[in-house]
Parts: structure tokens; C-alpha cells; sequence
């Protein structure tokens, strides 16, 4: 198992009387481009601010490559963060950004940037004040890349975006990421924003990780079988029911199970991953019984 | 970080410099015309009781004049206001306006601690707010030297002509100015960094400014050091003054100035009886009001007893006055400092 980009213990953030982020206890693996989905109000924002140290835990642990957040200069290095909104200083200029960028960063590469800013169409003059939701994303995520972080975490970063601009955001993004081999943590409550970047996702609904692992193998191990009506307690060991629904005559079930169906009656069809995250995000499905184990498949 | 700092300081950066560079010009233009008015005056080379009529004289012929009383007002309250401005539109958004805009999580996820970040930007800050004030004071103390000399040669005190321990000379002059504005711009800084919104703290950074500004005179000043006590006689009591009340007997004595202390502070005065008693009622002997209105009246009070009791800070305090002002100015300041640095290292909740 390789190290853990972040790694939360029982950790909590509460506000006053509401708790944005309850005993989350994950492990975002190193090394894969990961998608943090869940619905409003999972805590997925929380998570990432407490992860680069906006936030302080109300309780629990966090940690981020081995390290507390945002720990000394060395650490804040090695990790990127782009916030929700994609915050920019209005009032300096794209180059100023740059500026502020090579000043601030020991690794800060200005070639990169310089070239990222060019290929996006960004005039190095203008005022970011003055730029497109898209454009000032990608501004955002210049001075991110530049700094040539090991871990990237980019909070929701293209829910404003138009499609066009989510693409270009996307592909750039993945570019940076094939060259350098850094890891990146995203989060979405889309998953149609994700699906195209990332190889591991994370389901996270209030607080908890519904399911984790790498996309391939959700995939393969996720099926929805049809058939007759049929009582889902009656399956054979291995075959957990993620989501069921029956009528008088028929039962459609989504089960999670290792090894190939074989049971003539099912009629078997592979599962994208829209519907996976859809079941999984579903609190009437949340039945602990059938909670699948918690961990990282790796 | 020094960089960036100066790239987002420039704007209030060249505001300050410019505003000094006006108010140089300002008193530049003038003060050459009003040194000439005190040389003309005979002052400087004046001897013995001469000199006192010589200095009433140019105190008056500048009073008269339209522009210098307007200016020197302009010129004190502008020092005595710059601190306030400082704290409000430098310190209180230094941080709420970061986390309002939500600037912070670029700033604090470069590769540069909070702690850096935070070091840096209230070091140029404060130190550019304590000499653009301490700036002013200087060029002001230069304008006004004449009238500073004009004073110390015995003319009567008046707008122009204030002791030095007086609230509007004592603040813009000397090295108070120093620690007034350290403080109100890690003030403004702290109210931001506290209530995280740049409105609201410029509000509290105002209030809580002004009120130490009033209180620190009024109330903690004067008892920097235990005030001196001096028993004197009513007729000595240069101007000192009696008052009745409407019922004939109330008896105050107010002293201005002490002899054989010029430019001491008076703090309080009034009269005692022979137990060296205070007393606030005018003796039965000297009630008669034929007496009361005439120069007897000092007399009267003397042969039953009265002298006057006057509390007081001698003229020699004023440095080490300044000293204990600035000092404690500059230690709120740190104290404030030091509380922005836990605010933010222990992040914002």
C-alpha cells in the first residue's frame, strides 16, 4: 500500500451547533487521480479545507502525505489547492498572479505556467477581476500546477463552468497531471464531471464513505441482475445487494460481488459509473447490514 | 513575500505618500513666511520683561491672521487623525478582506507559512504607519516652532501658544505619534482577523481607538507618575481666580499655571483651609459682597487661612511621559500582534 495522500481519523468540524463533517474516518490513496463525489452537504468542501488547513478539526485527526495540514513551508509546497469559486486577487493583473506565484514558491515553474496561461488564451495584462468564471479557473489552476505539487486538491473546481470551459479545465488539468504524475484529489457532486479524469472514487454521504476504490474494479465488480421476483436475502454468499426494486412479477437488483453470476434466471448487464455513484449516494439504500466493508482497495 | 506584500501595498502605499507630500508642500510654503514674522517680531533677541510683551504680540499678530490659525488646527488634528485612518483602511482589511473574498485560501496555500505571511505584511505595515504619522509630526513640529518659542518666552497661552501637556500638543508631538498609530494598525488587523468581516472591523477598530484616545488623557495619563502637590498663597495663585455660587458661598480656586513651574500640568486645584483641609464654602468673613469683586477679596481669603492646593506633572515629566505613553501604545500593539499570529495559525473556524 502505497502512502496516503489524506488520511482522516474519527475527524469532525462542527459550527456552532451543526456539524459540517462528522467522525470521517477515510483514506485517499497516492497516486491516482481521485473522485471525491457525494451529494450537497456531505462534507466534501469541510474535508478539503481541513485537508490544506483552512480549518482546524473540531475533533479527530487529519493528515496530508504523512504530515499535519498545511504543517511548514516544506509541506505547504508539496501540496496544490484550488478552492470553490476559484478565488483570484481582483484587482492584480494575470501576470501579477504569476508573479505572486514564482515569489511565493521555491519549485514555482515559471516556463509551465507561462505556457499553460498562453495555451488557455489568458492576456497576461488583464485584470483577473475582469476574467470568465472559466478563465479565472484556469488561472487558478496555473498557480497550482506551477508550484509542481506532489498532491493537487481541487474543490469542486468546474461546478461553475460551462460545459466547454468544464472540458477545457478538465483536459488541461489532465495534461499537468500525465507530465508531472501528480496525485489529485477532486471533488464533485457530479459524477458526470469526473468520470472522464479519474481512475479512483470515494462516495461520500454525510460524512461517510459509502464506497472507495478504483474505478475499473467498481465497474467489474458491480452488476444489475433482473429476473423474477425474488427475496434478495435468498442470493448466495459474495453477493451484496447495493440497490433493489421489485414489482409483482420482477426484481431488479444492483449487487457488488467478486466473482462472475451464474444463476440462469438473473439476466445480467454491466453498470456505468453514473448509476454505481446514483445507488451508492441514495440514503434508502444506506442499510448498515449491507454496507459493504469500508477500506481502500488497492 | 516582501514582493507580493508591496504589490498589494502599492495603492495605499502611494495614497500615504502623497498625502505627505501634500501636507509637506502645505507647511513648506507657509512656515518660511511665519519664521520671518517671528524673526521681524524681536523675540529671539528680546531681554528680560521685554520678552513676554514681544511674544503676546507676535502670538497676536499670527492669530490675526486667517491662514495660520486654520492651518495649525489642520496640522494638529491631522496628525491626531492619521492613526485612525491607518487602522481602518490598512489594518482592518489586511486580513477580513483575504477572507471575504476568499483570496486567503490562495495566499495561505502558497509555499509561505501563515506565520511569514502575517510577519511580513505587519511589519511593512506597521512600520510605514508609524513613519508616515511620525512623518507629519516632524514637518508640523518644524512649522510650529516659532510659535513653540514664542511660548516658552512667557506668551499667554492661547490656541497657538498650548503647553505641551495640553491632549492636542502632547499627541501630535514628540515620539507619541510613534506608538499611536503601531497601534491602531495592528488594531485594525486584529478586528479583522477577529470578526473576518472588513466593515464591521473597521467600526470596532474606530470605537475602540477613539475611546483609548479619550480615556488615556482623561484617565490614565495623569497618573503615569504620582502628581506633585504644591500648597501656595491665594495672591500668589497667578491666575487663580475666585467663584461664588448662587447662594454667595461657594468658594473655588483655579490655578492655570504654578509659579516657579512654568509648563507644569496642572491636574487639580483649590482651596484649603488653615487644617489644610479642602474647602468649598467661602469664609462667613469674606462674603460681603462688597468684598467679594474686589482685590481685597484675595486678602480676606489669605487672612482666614485659605491658600491654594494644587496638584500637578512638572514640566521635566514630559519626556519620560512620552516615553510611558509610547511605550504603552507599543506594548498593546505587540500584545494584539501576538494575538493575530495565534488567530491564524490556529485557523480560521
Amino acid at each position: 500500500m502505497m502512502t496516503a495522500a489524506i488520511e482522516a481519523s474519527g475527524l469532525g468540524k462542527q459550527y456552532r451547533r451543526t456539524w459540517a463533517l462528522r467522525d470521517c474516518t477515510l483514506t485517499i490513496p497516492d497516486g491516482h487521480v481521485v473522485g471525491l463525489v457525494g451529494p450537497n452537504g456531505a462534507g466534501k468542501t469541510t474535508l478539503l479545507q481541513l485537508a490544506t488547513g483552512q480549518l482546524t478539526p473540531s475533533r479527530g485527526t487529519i493528515s496530508v502525505l504523512g504530515e499535519p495540514p498545511a504543517a511548514s513551508a516544506a509541506h505547504l509546497a508539496r501540496v496544490g489547492y484550488v478552492a470553490q469559486d476559484t478565488p483570484v486577487y481582483a484587482r492584480m493583473r494575470v501576470a501579477d498572479h504569476l508573479r505572486l506565484g514564482t515569489w511565493l514558491n521555491p519549485g514555482w515553474d515559471d516556463e509551465m505556467a507561462q505556457r499553460r496561461i498562453a495555451q488557455v488564451g489568458l492576456d497576461p495584462r488583464q485584470r483577473a477581476g475582469s476574467l470568465s468564471g472559466g478563465q479565472r479557473a484556469q488561472l487558478a489552476l496555473t498557480l497550482a500546477l506551477a508550484k509542481r505539487p506532489e498532491l493537487l486538491l481541487l474543490d469542486e473546481p468546474v461546478a461553475g463552468l460551462d460545459p466547454l470551459a468544464r472540458r477545457e479545465f478538465l483536459r488541461g488539468l489532465m495534461e499537468a497531471v500525465a507530465e508531472h504524475g501528480t496525485s489529485v484529489v477532486l471533488s464533485s457532486h457530479l459524477v458526470t464531471d469526473l468520470e472522464r479524469v479519474c481512475d479512483y472514487l470515494i462516495v461520500l454521504v454525510a460524512s461517510r464513505v459509502r464506497i472507495a476504490g478504483e474505478v475499473s474494479e467498481l465497474l467489474a465488480s458491480h452488476r444489475r441482475l433482473s429476473g423474477p421476483r425474488r427475496d434478495p436475502g435468498t442470493l448466495p454468499a459474495g453477493q451484496d445487494v447495493i440497490e433493489e426494486s421489485h414489482t409483482d412479477k420482477q426484481s431488479t437488483l444492483l449487487v457488488r460481488t467478486g466473482d462472475p453470476v451464474h444463476d440462469p434466471a438473473w439476466t445480467i448487464t454491466p453498470v456505468n459509473l453514473e448509476e454505481l455513484v446514483l445507488a451508492y449516494m441514495n440514503p434508502a439504500n444506506d442499510i448498515p447490514a449491507r454496507r459493504p466493508q469500508l477500506g481502500v482497495v488497492s | 513575500m516582501i514582493r507580493l506584500t508591496w504589490l498589494q501595498f502599492r495603492t495605499q502605499a502611494v495614497t500615504a505618500a502623497a498625502a505627505l507630500a501634500a501636507f509637506a508642500v502645505l507647511l513648506a510654503a507657509t512656515g518660511p513666511h511665519l519664521a520671518s514674522l517671528y524673526a521681524a517680531s524681536g523675540v529671539s533677541g528680546c531681554h528680560g520683561g521685554s520678552c513676554q510683551n514681544l511674544a503676546g504680540s507676535f502670538e497676536a499678530q499670527v492669530q490675526s491672521t486667517a491662514i495660520y490659525p486654520a492651518l495649525y488646527l489642520i496640522s494638529v488634528v491631522s496628525i491626531l487623525l492619521a492613526p485612525a485612518v491607518i487602522g481602518l483602511f490598512w489594518g482592518a482589511p489586511l486580513i477580513a478582506r483575504e477572507l471575504e473574498t476568499g483570496t486567503s485560501a490562495l495566499a495561505w496555500n502558497q509555499s509561505v507559512t501563515r506565520t511569514r505571511w502575517l510577519a511580513t505584511k505587519l511589519t511593512a505595515g506597521g512600520l510605514t504607519a508609524m513613519a508616515v504619522t511620525e512623518g507629519l509630526s516632524l514637518m508640523q513640529a518644524w512649522w510650529a516652532a516659532p510659535l513653540g518659542r514664542a511660548a516658552s518666552h512667557g506668551a499667554p497661552a492661547g490656541p497657538l501658544t498650548q503647553g505641551r501637556f495640553t491632549q492636542l500638543i502632547f499627541a501630535s508631538h514628540g515620539i507619541t505619534p510613534l506608538g499611536y498609530a503601531a497601534f491602531a494598525f495592528a488594531l485594525g488587523v486584529t478586528a479583522g482577523a477577529m470578526i473576518r468581516r472588513t466593515i464591521p472591523a473597521m467600526a470596532v477598530t474606530l470605537a475602540v481607538f477613539a475611546a483609548l484616545q479619550v480615556a488615556m488623557p482623561l484617565g490614565i495619563r495623569p497618573h503615569f507618575v504620582p502628581a506633585d502637590r504644591a500648597v501656595i498663597s491665594v495672591a500668589e495663585g497667578y491666575d487663580a481666580g475666585g467663584a461664588t455660587g448662587p447662594g454667595g458661598s461657594t468658594l473655588t480656586l483655579v490655578a492655570t499655571s504654578l509659579p516657579g513651574q512654568p509648563g507644569a500640568w496642572i491636574l487639580s486645584s483649590g482651596p484649603i483651609n488653615a487644617a489644610a483641609q479642602p474647602v468649598s464654602t467661602t469664609p462667613a468673613a469674606c462674603t460681603s459682597s462688597s468684598i467679594e469683586n474686589s482685590p481685597d477679596f484675595d486678602g480676606c481669603l489669605t487672612s482666614q487661612g485659605i491658600r491654594e492646593a494644587i496638584s500637578y506633572q512638572p514640566a521635566s515629566r514630559y519626556w519620560p511621559f512620552q516615553w510611558i505613553e509610547t511605550a504603552i501604545y507599543l506594548a498593546l500593539a505587540l500584545a494584539l500582534a501576538g494575538c493575530c499570529f495565534r488567530r491564524l495559525n490556529r485557523r480560521r473556524s
